[in-house]
Order: structure tokens, then sequence, then C-alpha cells
């Protein structure tokens, strides 16, 4: 079957890259764009057929037993499914392209694309597998990947510990997660996506199972979205080379933990409770996030914080139950995220810094990264038409229905008016990193060299994806794309939110031209140190998590050497010290010994007569 | 005379001809690697009868030996066996091949050579004997060889240190190897045989107070070899003082002599007494397994944490083995082989690593390991993926079907309790990967790398590949340990029963 | 005959024994000592023997069997004397303490 072709095809492209990348110049780029190119053509076949109302396809199952419930080894494809493959694929084929120039030279190319074309495999794995276990694969291996990319330049300290950081975070989630799937899986009978689903339509999942499923899993899928409070690996993931955050840390990995939500939306749907949590810590995380990125002195950090901001859009709409409109977000996200990302990288290349105040006017010296960032940032802030624009209205449109008309309570309500305020500040913010990169005086410090366009391999992925981001708006409206019947068009919450993103975009344009070109984040006043600090999120973990571990560890070792330790050593001085009392017998006087083996037997002779 | 005499013979052999043949040591090593590939041949072939074998025991032998006692020489192999003998033919394997290049700088190579077939026949004696009192003389017979190997092959800047070690590790197992001794005579004199099969239809018949203590005695008397937390004392001593193929070996093997007789004589001899004690033996495991790890995060010799990371690792063995469940013994059977394969590996590693270096202390060893010797971290890196339990590698389908085992234990044993576990455990997980991402931070990256370390090299390939062969194998196909996981459920199923 | 007799007799030669054991310091005489032991031994034997009517006289195949080993007891203690003679050129048993447990370095 052609997905599984898809998860197999990357793979080989990483055998390949690994076993003769070191030796041929050409060959990791090569095996790396071939690879993730086929695997590329084949989700396209896949996605063609379930365009429409194409039932799933399935492959498998395979029955591994466990002793218990058995594993079942199963691909399942539906129009979920199949848009992810195709997101996912893009993309990592354009990183791909992207790479061989921007990484040219690079010694550690080799096993930079093999991780790659692995990290698209367990992507594709991801989006494909029926199976929770196979799933877990998948998602696990995709952090791992995400673990080794991220320090890929390890000689720095903070590539390094953003690495650690990431992995650990994220593990401690998929901790949780694991334990969800034992209690999903025990309480459905069947560790299989489809099989859950289809008994939690027949009611053979009890809303208190439900409840405790749903919350385990939202741990791992927190931890692997980024959401609060497991949040701040993200940011710190940036020291990676740049088209890995586009792939990882914009387009795919993070967006796992949305799709996994999706898939299970009904189990999910049973616990009111875990919606709620949901729908809070989305807000929360959302708000939070976008103010961050508001004051971030660094043009990648920025584009961090406001990925974490969006994937809290996409979770925001699904606790409202917006299967259709997350899903929605999920996809243009994915979009314009890996463009701004890759066009941030050629941005960075020709500047030399990721740093937003030594930058500014490279509008006139890079036409095409000027355009189609541009594209980007608007798609990001939701003016029409980019793709952003409908997805976004598609959410709060549904936040908007929900609210006037459904049963949810406060829920919708707080998902919209966090929208709103969410919309302006992503206008807000968009605008000022826009207006800094591209605008105001050039600044001579970082080098003589007069920035410049790169190379074709560079622009041409920004290209496509600016096509995707101006067209796509188009495309994901169209009725019955991902076989749910819903209404995307909320005239009345398009003119709101257009008119909302239109004022803040305006608003900061005007700030900055009266501030004469300097940072518009000084508008934050007294809140922007705080939130530079990042309100001392990582201070706390620090002091509640990481201090308290190595005292434990310390203590341990302590426990070793000054408790345990002594046990062993004084069994042996002990028996020794019984044996030098004992030699005291043992003075070589042979008479002495018969002296007391007589006595001995006198002893034992008054002993049985007195016992008798 | 069947096939398991000949895996028992072909190892003696071995042993005999190369200490006794008058060659040169290097066609003595060469001798015994034919033999070893035999041996692994055949233990193959044994592992493919039994799985296609109707179930129970195959390649049984029944032969009288010391009549006046009852002691029959019974040996046979089944689905909980056959993958530790294929496991142990398959770590001395690589044991020889890496004692083909580069032996020990201290004694010599034949007499390493000797003893290590001697281990290996004394293993998969162990794994096979039928018989209480054939299992144990092979059960003894493992660590006299052991104890030469650390004492006399052992560290060779540290004499004392290393005989203190050897004679640490013979106590406290020969301490354990009594109480089980003193076991099997409780077992022989409710039963009137030795015979574990006669024993096994006879076990409802044993006094329940009876069976507590024997379980008991199992639990104490194996964990000393296991180790079960806290007597795992001996274990980080002997690892570091231990030559590469000793780590090797005794990590790789002797460490699943205890979990395989616990598990042997818990379910099939007294298992109604095993109810009783097993939620103790779960505590132990859990703690072993948060404990190790921290001790593992504050380590500062490699070769140290890779040994208290076993600690950890057998925690989640013996949390498996106390579900008394079909998904325990099958998590317990599959954490056993995949924990042998890839700590087998990471000693490999760290054996590697201090040839060249000279020591495993992290302050010595530098960073940059990445540039320094590509493939040798390369190794590294999949080998601490793989023990850290990422899913896709052999170490996370025995974690993961051991929490799994916890969630749903034997339901004659305290949910509540098991869930406590479960979730300790997996605050466990998340340590183990914060030691080995810190490791691999520590090691493999950093800048200032200076001198470049010689790349692994062809005979080091030779010896390791096999086991990174059976870390990937095991992770992406664990239906090859698996198959074998519902037949536990007959073994099993007479425990609720009861 | 009351089976006292031999009894009381035997009974004194191994008091003798023992004091002559116990006491002396000339290793001849400690070996005559034992060879008294034994014989109030082979004496009692034999006056079981001769009391119970024991069918195998197993009583009378012991005192044999104590003879025999007494003779190759006495040739391999005499032996040991007369080297314990040529290297100390003395034979009192209470100077004899080369088998003593001493203090060597303490084994690890």
């Amino acid at each position: 079957m052609t997905a599984l072709l898809v998860v197999i095809l990357p793979l080989l492209g990483a055998v390949a890259a690994l076993a003769i990348g070191h030796r041929v110049d050409w060959a990791a780029p090569l095996a790396g764009v071939v690879s993730c190119g086929a695997a590329w053509l084949c989700s396209l076949a896949v996605a063609i057929g379930h365009v429409g109302h194409a039932a799933a396809s399935v492959l498998g199952p395979y029955e591994i037993r466990t002793g218990g419930i058995p594993l079942q080894a199963s691909l399942y494809v539906d129009q979920l499914s199949a848009s992810m493959l195709v997101l996912a694929t893009t993309v990592a084929t354009l990183v791909q392209i992207y790479s061989v120039a921007y990484l040219r030279g690079d010694p550690r190319y080799p096993s930079y694309a093999a991780l790659v074309c692995l990290f698209t495999a367990a992507m594709a794995l991801v989006v494909t597998a029926d199976d929770l276990f196979v799933l877990l694969v998948g998602w696990e291996v995709m952090g791992a990947c995400s673990y080794f990319l991220i320090s890929h330049h390890w000689e720095l300290p903070e590539a390094r510990a953003g690495a650690v950081k990431a992995f650990l975070m994220t593990r401690l989630g998929d901790v949780g997660l694991l334990f969800g799937i034992f209690v999903v899986g025990q309480a459905a009978g069947t560790y299989r996506i489809s099989g859950i689903v289809e008994a939690v339509g027949a009611g053979r999942i009890s809303s208190g199972q439900a409840t405790a499923a749903t919350l385990l899993l939202l741990c791992g899928v927190v931890g692997k979205s980024a959401q609060f409070p497991l949040h701040s690996w993200l940011p710190d993931a940036m020291p990676g080379p740049t088209p890995i955050s586009a792939l990882i840390h914009a387009a795919t990995m993070v967006a796992a933990g949305v799709f996994l939500v999706a898939r299970l939306l009904p189990l999910f749907e049973l616990s009111s409770v875990t919606m709620t949590l949901l729908a809070v810590i989305a807000t929360v995380t959302m708000l939070g996030s976008a103010l961050m990125a508001c004051v971030a002195p660094d043009l990648k950090r920025v584009l961090a914080w406001s990925t974490v901001s969006q994937l809290s859009y996409m979770f925001a709409a699904l606790s409202i139950g917006g299967y259709t409109a997350g899903v929605l977000h999920l996809l243009s996200h994915g979009a314009f995220k890996a463009l701004l990302f890759l066009a941030a990288g050629s941005v960075i290349h020709a500047v030399g810094t990721q740093r937003l105040d030594s930058m500014g006017g490279l509008r006139s010296s890079m036409p095409v990264t000027f355009v189609t960032m541009t594209i980007g940032f608007a798609a990001l802030a939701g003016l029409p038409p980019f793709v952003g624009f409908f997805s976004k209205d598609a959410i709060l449109g549904e936040a908007a229905d929900t609210a006037f008309h459904g049963q949810q309570g406060v829920r919708p309500w707080l998902v919209l008016v966090v929208g709103l305020v969410v919309a302006a500040l992503t206008a807000g913010y968009s605008t000022r990193a826009w207006l800094l990169i591209f605008f105001g005086r050039r600044h001579a410090a970082a080098g003589a060299v007069e920035p410049h366009e790169p190379g074709w391999l560079i622009l041409g992925p920004l290209v496509f994806l600016a096509t995707i981001s101006t067209v796509g708006g188009a495309a994901v409206v169209a009725p019955g794309f991902l076989g749910v019947q819903a209404d995307p068009w909320h005239l009345a919450m398009m003119v709101v939110s257009g008119l909302v993103v239109v004022s803040a975009t305006a608003f900061t344009a005007s700030e900055w031209w009266r501030l004469d070109g300097r940072d518009p984040a000084r508008l934050l006043g007294r809140l922007r140190p705080a939130l530079e600090g990042e309100l001392g999120f990582d201070r706390g973990v620090l002091a509640t998590v990481v201090r308290p571990v190595g005292f434990l560890s310390a203590t341990v070792v302590t426990n070793e050497s000054r408790i345990i330790e002594p046990y062993p050593r004084g069994a042996g001085s002990g028996a020794q010290w019984a044996g030098r009392l004992l030699r005291f017998l043992h003075n070589g006087d042979a008479q002495r010994y018969v002296i007391a083996v007589v006595l001995g037997a006198v002893a034992v002779a008054v002993v049985v007569g007195v016992v008798q | 005379m069947s096939g398991l005499d000949l895996l028992l013979a072909l190892p003696a052999l071995g042993a005999i001809l190369v200490i006794a043949l008058p060659v040169s040591s290097g066609r003595a090593t060469q001798l015994a690697i034919g033999l070893a590939t035999v041996v692994l041949a055949l233990s193959v072939v044994a592992e493919i009868a039994v799985m296609r074998g109707p179930g129970g025991f195959r390649w049984q032998t029944d032969a009288a030996w010391i009549a006046p006692i009852g002691v029959r020489w019974r040996l046979g192999i089944d689905s909980l066996s056959a993958p530790l003998v294929v496991l142990t033919a398959l770590l001395t394997w690589c044991c020889l091949v890496a004692l083909l290049r580069r032996a020990p700088e201290c004694g010599g190579r034949r007499g390493l050579v000797t003893l290590v077939l001697l281990i290996e026949a004394g293993s998969i004696g162990t794994f096979v004997a039928l018989d209480l009192i054939v299992f144990f003389i092979f059960f003894e017979l493992v660590l006299i060889p052991m104890w030469f190997v650390i004492a006399n092959w052992g560290d060779e800047h540290d004499p004392v240190g290393r005989r203190r070690a050897a004679t640490r590790f013979l106590v406290v197992t020969v301490i354990g190897s009594a109480l089980v001794l003193v076991a099997f005579l409780m077992l022989r004199s409710s039963t009137g045989s030795f015979d574990l099969t006669v024993i096994a239809r006879r076990a409802a018949g044993i006094d329940h107070g009876r069976q507590i203590v024997i379980a008991a005695l199992f639990m104490v008397g194996f964990g000393a070899k296991i180790p079960l937390w806290p007597l795992h004392f001996w274990l980080p001593d002997a690892h570091s003082k231990a030559p590469t193929v000793g780590s090797v070996l005794l990590a790789g093997v002797l460490l699943k002599l205890g979990t395989y007789g616990l598990l042997r004589f818990w379910y099939d001899a007294v298992p109604a007494g095993a109810v009783e004690v097993a939620p103790y033996l779960g505590a132990l495991g859990v703690v072993a397994i948060v404990y190790g790890a921290l001790a593992c995060l504050a380590q500062t010799d490699l070769k140290r944490m890779v040994a208290y990371s076993s600690i950890g690792h057998m925690g989640f063995v013996a949390l498996a083995i106390s579900t008394m469940t079909p998904q325990g013994l099958a998590a317990a059977n599959f954490a056993n082989v995949a924990h042998g394969a890839v700590t087998g590996l990471l000693f490999f590693f760290v054996g590697g690593l201090k040839d060249r270096v000279g020591s495993s202390e992290f302050s010595v060893l530098g960073r940059g390991l990445y540039t320094r010797s590509p493939h040798l971290a390369a190794v590294f890196a999949v080998a601490a993926m793989a023990s850290l339990g990422l899913p896709g590698l052999a170490g996370f389908w025995g974690e993961m079907l051991a929490m799994l085992s916890a969630y749903s234990p034997n339901p004659a044993l305290p949910r509540g309790t098991y869930l406590v576990f479960m979730v300790v455990a997996g605050v466990g997980v998340v340590l183990t990967t914060a030691y080995f991402v810190a490791a691999i931070r520590r090691l493999c990256q950093g800048a200032g790398a200076s001198d470049a370390l010689v790349d692994v090299a062809p005979d080091e390939w030779v010896a390791w590949s096999p086991l990174m062969v059976v870390t990937v194998g095991l992770g992406v196909a664990p239906m090859a340990l698996l198959w074998s996981a519902d037949s536990g459920a007959a073994l099993v199923s007479g425990v609720i029963a009861r | 005959m009351p089976i006292l007799y031999p009894l009381v007799v035997s009974s004194l030669l191994f008091a003798i024994g023992t004091y002559v054991v116990m006491a002396r310091r000339h290793a001849v005489l400690v070996l005559m000592g034992v060879e008294l032991m034994l014989n109030a031994v082979n004496l009692n034997l034999v006056t079981f023997d001769a009391w119970w009517h024991d069918r195998l006289d197993s009583g009378q195949v012991l005192a044999l069997f104590t003879i025999a080993i007494a003779a190759a007891e006495i040739g391999l203690g005499l032996a040991i004397v007369l080297v314990v003679f040529r290297s100390h050129s003395h034979i009192n048993v209470d100077e004899l303490r080369e088998l003593a447990d001493r203090d060597e370095a303490p084994i690890r």
C-alpha cells in the first residue's frame, strides 16, 4: 500500500545517507531529497485516493502477542491522515532541498540528512498508525530525532542545553501518554484507534474511564505540542538549524499533539473535564506566548513563541469540538510557519545574526525573501486573503457559533474572547518583526558584507510555500474538505476579526513610525522586562524540579558510600574479629587442645545426663 | 544424547582443549570461536524447535545420576529458557571475538578464554536444568570462573580493589544461593522430588505457609544475584573492576540467572506463596528503578554509570515478575534479553573507550566524542537511546510491558499498590532519560575536542554488530520474542485458579 | 564374670592414658598414653562383644581393626618424633608451637 511506502522510503533514504554519505559528498543531499521527494509523490497519490468522501483504507492488522490485549500493527489512512501526510512530506522535501544550499559543506550533513529522513518516516508513521503503540513508536522516534537535530551544533552550550530540555520535557509528557494508552486500551479492549472510536460510539467506555485516559493522554499532547506547563522547551530548541525549526518545531512534530487529539476527539468529547482543562490550557498558553512573542529580541524566538500560540488556537478549536476548524488551522499553519522559518533562515544567513535589533532595511537587498516573508507574516497575522485568515476565522467563527447557540457553558466564550485578543496581539508582533527586519535603518555592525539574496535552492521552497499560503485559503475552505460537513464561512466573524487584525497592524505600524523606527515592544512598559525573562518559568522549574533531583541523586551517592557500603565492610571485619578471638585458643600447644577436647566431652556428658 | 547435552558438552570440551592443546593462544582462541559458533547455531536450532513445538519442554534428557538421593540428569528447554540460551551463546561468541585481537594486559589470554567457555557452559546448564540439584550445581559453577575473571584479569591498576570486588561478588551471591538451596530442600521435603516438572504438578499440595517461606527464600536468594535493591552493593564494584568481557557476561548473562531462577521457581513451583510475597518484590523493583537512575545521575565514571543503569533495568524485570501475569512473564523475558544485548553493547563500548584512553572517568575521557571518534560516538548514542527505552529499539518493549502488566496485575494482588508502582516506574523512565542524555552531553558533545581517538576497528565491528542488530531488530520486530507471550498464560492461569 | 570388672579396668586404663596425654611433656610418653587409650577401647569392644553374644562378632572385628590402626599410628608417630628430634634436638610437646595461628597480612 502506498501509505506504507511513505514510511519506508525515507527510512531507506536515511540508511543510504548514513551508509555512503561520508564517502561521496553529494550522496547525502541526494539521498535526502530523492527519498523525501518520492515519499511526497506517494503521499500525493494517497491523498488523491481520499479526495471527497472516500472511506478509510486499512492495512493490516498484524497481531503481536503480549500475554494480554494484543498489539495490532496496522495503518489506517483517512482524509485527516492523508492531508497530514501531504503536509509532512511536502515540508520535509522542501527542507531537504533548502538544506542542500543552507548547510553546504557541513561535515555533519550525512547524519543531518539521515535524521531528517528518519523524522519524516516517524511522522508518517504517527499520522497513519492505527495502533496506539505503533503511534507511540513514531511519536518518540520523532522526539529523539528532534533531540539530535537541535543539538546539531553541539559545540554551542545553548544547543546542548536546549536539546536536553526538549527531550526531557517531551519525554515527561510521553510517560503520561503511555499510561493514557494503558487506560484507554484496557477500557476499550483494544489499542487500535479505530476500535477505540468504535467503542466510544457503542458506549462501551464510561465517562470516568474517558476522563482518566484523556487527562493522561493530554500530558503527552501538552509535552509534544509545547503547551503550558511544558511549553518552555520550544523556544529553547531554536539553536537548531533553521530548516529543522521549520520542519520539526513548526510544521510537523509539534502538530502531532493536535493530530492525536483530533484523531481521538470522540474520546475526548466524552469527558467535559478534559475538554475544559484543554480550553484553559490553550487559552493560557495562547495569551502568554503571544505576549512573549511581542517582546522577544530574537527572530527565531518570536517565531517559536508564535508557533506555541498558534498551536493553542488549534487546541482551543478542538476543545469546543471544532474538528474541522482545528485541523484546517493545523494545515494552514504548517504551510505559513514553514515559510516563515525558511525565510527567517534566509535572513539569518544573510545578516549573520538572529537578533532583531541588528537587522533592518533588508527589503531592497533581498526582494524575494521580503515578498515571501511578507506573505508569511500576513498569513500569521490573519490578514485576508491569505490562508491564515480563513483558518483562524474558522476557529473564531466556530467559537462564536458555540458560544451563542451551543450548550457548552463558559468554555466557548473563553476561547472566543481570548482568541480575539490574541488575534490582535498576533497581528501586533507580526508587524513588529516584519518592520524591524525589512524597514528602518540598516545596521552595518554585522559585517562589511552587503546582505544579498541566497540561491534558488533556498528561494524556490520560499516561493512555493508563499504560493500555497496565498491561494491555499480558497482550497481549505472548499466545502467537504476533510470529509466533515461544516460551514467555515462566518461572515460576521470575518468582519470582526478582520477589523481587529487590521487595526492592530495599523496601530503597531503607526507606533513604530512615531518611535522613529525603534522597537515598538517598549509600548508594553514595565511588563516588558518580565516578559523578556519569560515570567521566571525556567527559574521556577530549576528550583522545583532540577535542583531537588540533583540533591536526591547526591543523597543517593552519599547513601551508597556512607550507609550501604559499611554493611559489607562491617560483615568482613566482623568475621575477622571473631576469627581473632577464636585464634587465642590456637596457640600451637597440642596438649592444650587435648585438654579442651576432654573438657568438652565431659561437658557434653554432663549436659546429656542432665537433660535426660 | 540430546541436543542439550551437546550444547553443554561443546563449551566444556572447548575449555579443556583451549587449556590443554599445545598451540598458541591465538589459535586456541580461534578454536574457541569455532566451537562457540557451533553452540550458537545449535542454540538457534533449539529456539526454532521450541518455537515450532507444541509447547512445554523440548529436547528433554532424563538419565539416572545420583540415585541414592533421587537426583536425575534432567534437562529440557522451553519458551522461557530458549531466548536466554541464545543470548548466552551470542554474548559468549561476541566476547570471544573481542578477545581475539585485544586481551587484557594482565593474565594470559588462554586462561580467560577457558573461563569464558566455562561460564557459557554453566549458564546454559542453569537455563536448561530441570532438576533442582542440577540447576544448583550449574548455578554455582558459574560463580567460580567469574571470580577468577574479575580477580585476575580485572582492572590492572588496582589489584587489591579488583580482588575485593571479586570476593564481594562471590560472597554475596554464595550467601544468596545458600538460601536458594534451603528453599530447594524444603521443596524436596514437601513434594518428595527434585524434578521441577513433578514439583510443578504437586505444587498445589504444598502447605500454604511453607510456600510463602519458600517464595521469600527464592526472592532473597535470587535477589542477591539479580541484584535486587538493597543487595546490589556488589554490582558497581564488580563491574567497574572487571575486564570488558567480564562486565559483558556479568550483565548480560549472570544477572539473568537470578531473574530466570525467580521466574522459573516462583511461577512453576510455589505460585500461591509467590503471590503473597510479590508486592514486596515489586516495591523493591521500583525502588531500584528510581534509586539506580538517581545514582547514575551523579556518577563521575562511565562504567559505574552503566553498572548502576543495570540495577534500574533489573528493577523493571523484578516489577514484571512480581505482577504474576502472563504479560509480566512476557515482559520479564523480553526485558531480560533486551537488557543483555543493550547493556552488553554499552559495556563493549566502555571497554573500547577504556582501551583507548586508559580510564572510564568522565574527566579523563574528555568531550566532543562526536568528532574525535564519530562511529564510536554513534554506537554509544544508539545504545544509550535503546537503554533509555526509546520505542523502536529493544529497551522499550520490555519496560513498556512491565508497566502495562503493573497496570493490570494478577487479581490476587492489590491493584492500587501496583498502580503506584507503575507511576514510580514512569518517573524512573524520565530519570533514566535524564542521565543518558547527560552522559551524551558530557561525553559526545561539547567544544574543545582535543585528540582524535582511533575509530571503531574492524574486529570491534564484528564483535559488536550482532548486539546492534539484536538491539534494533527486537525494537522493530518485538514479535521475535513475544511469540510465546500467550503460552505463558497456561503457566500462570494456574496461579489464578489456586 | 560380671561385666563390671573389665569395664572398670578399661576405664582406669583410659583415664591413665588421658592423663599421660594431657600431662606428660615427652612425646614418646604421649604416644604411649595414646596406646593406653586405644587398648582401653579395645577392651571395651571385646567385653561388649562377649556380653551381647554378637553373631557377627563385630566387637572383635573392630578390635582387630583398631590394633592395625594403632600399629600404623605408632609407626607414623615415632617417625614424626624422630624428625622433630632431629630438627629441634628435643621432643617436648609443649614447646612445639609452630602450628599456632599467627598474625600475617589479612586475607582480602
